[in-house]
């Protein structure tokens, strides 16, 4: 029984890592676009 | 910039895979019958063999878009291959430590050198090689051709990995032979919705992690904007 909850807890703790790195990575560019955006259209309105 | 995705169709399909995996964990654990002579551990096998198939299959993905990126020269193309070797390494990696776990109690070894364990050692070195490598070579272009070619050639460890068990003298169980498959019907079908739900989690994640692409892709547009 230890050896079948070690096996699921790895397995979701892999899956759980992968999806939480995806999410994390995510949120950054999401961030990091709005910023650029922010900063393209400052540009444009002061014409440069 | 073209996404892949996003809308009520990708949102439907994660809700989809999350259920389909609740499902398969409800058929592994409690659905199937115990196993007579192995006992619980043996329910590892369910998501065992279903992680394994989605990192094959992954690769095989990855093979089809790599070649598809040659053909064409689309970058997206190049994302799913990039993306799908991701998602395949982590499966594989899954198949890996759960085979480790349930070989503990069945063979009295974590880890053996035998053609399936070593075939799989090499497949998980080579794709992992292929993550490393993106990340030396800087030009876009060179790095995305470089990375077919790679890909395609790497993809040669998958069917020696598979035929491990058949073509070679090996300790690890063959489940589905010529003649059928070597289970009851229950854990059968146990099995069948373990690897449905994993292959459904498998295009959910890969819809994520295009996305992720497409939008690293679009920041790097607007920052080389910015720059000139």
């Amino acid at each position: 029984m230890t050896y079948l909850i070690a096996a699921y807890t790895v397995m979701w703790l892999i899956t759980f890592i992968f999806v939480l790195s995806m999410a994390i990575r995510q949120r950054r560019l999401a961030a990091e676009l709005e910023a650029l955006k922010a900063r393209l259209q400052e540009r444009q309105r002061y014409g440069q | 910039m073209e996404r892949w995705g996003v809308g009520k169709i990708a949102i439907f399909l994660h809700g989809l895979a999350g259920a389909a995996v609740l499902t398969a964990l409800y058929m592994a654990l409690v659905f199937a019958p115990r196993e007579a002579a192995m006992g619980d551990v043996q329910r590892i096998f369910y998501w065992h063999v279903a992680t394994a198939w989605v990192g094959f299959f992954a690769f095989f993905i990855t093979l089809i878009a790599s070649i598809a990126y040659l053909r064409t020269g689309r970058r997206r193309w190049d994302i799913v291959a990039l993306s799908s070797v991701e998602i395949g390494l982590a499966f594989a990696v899954i198949m890996t430590v759960t085979g480790s776990l349930w070989a503990k109690p069945v063979w009295n070894t974590w880890w053996t050198w035998e053609p399936r364990l070593t075939t799989v050692a090499i497949m998980l070195l080579i794709y992992a090689t292929y993550l490393l490598l993106r990340r030396v070579i800087e030009d876009p272009g060179r790095r995305a051709r470089f990375a077919a070619v790679y890909g395609i050639a790497g993809f040669v460890s998958v069917p020696i990995t598979f035929m491990a068990i058949r073509w070679w003298r090996t300790i690890h169980p063959v489940i589905f032979k010529s003649e059928g498959f070597d289970l009851s019907p229950a854990m059968l079908v146990a099995l069948i919705v373990s690897v449905a739900a994993y292959s459904l989690l498998y295009v959910s994640l890969l819809l994520l992690r295009t996305q992720l692409e497409f939008l690293s892709d679009e920041a790097a547009e607007l920052r080389e904007s910015l720059d000139e």
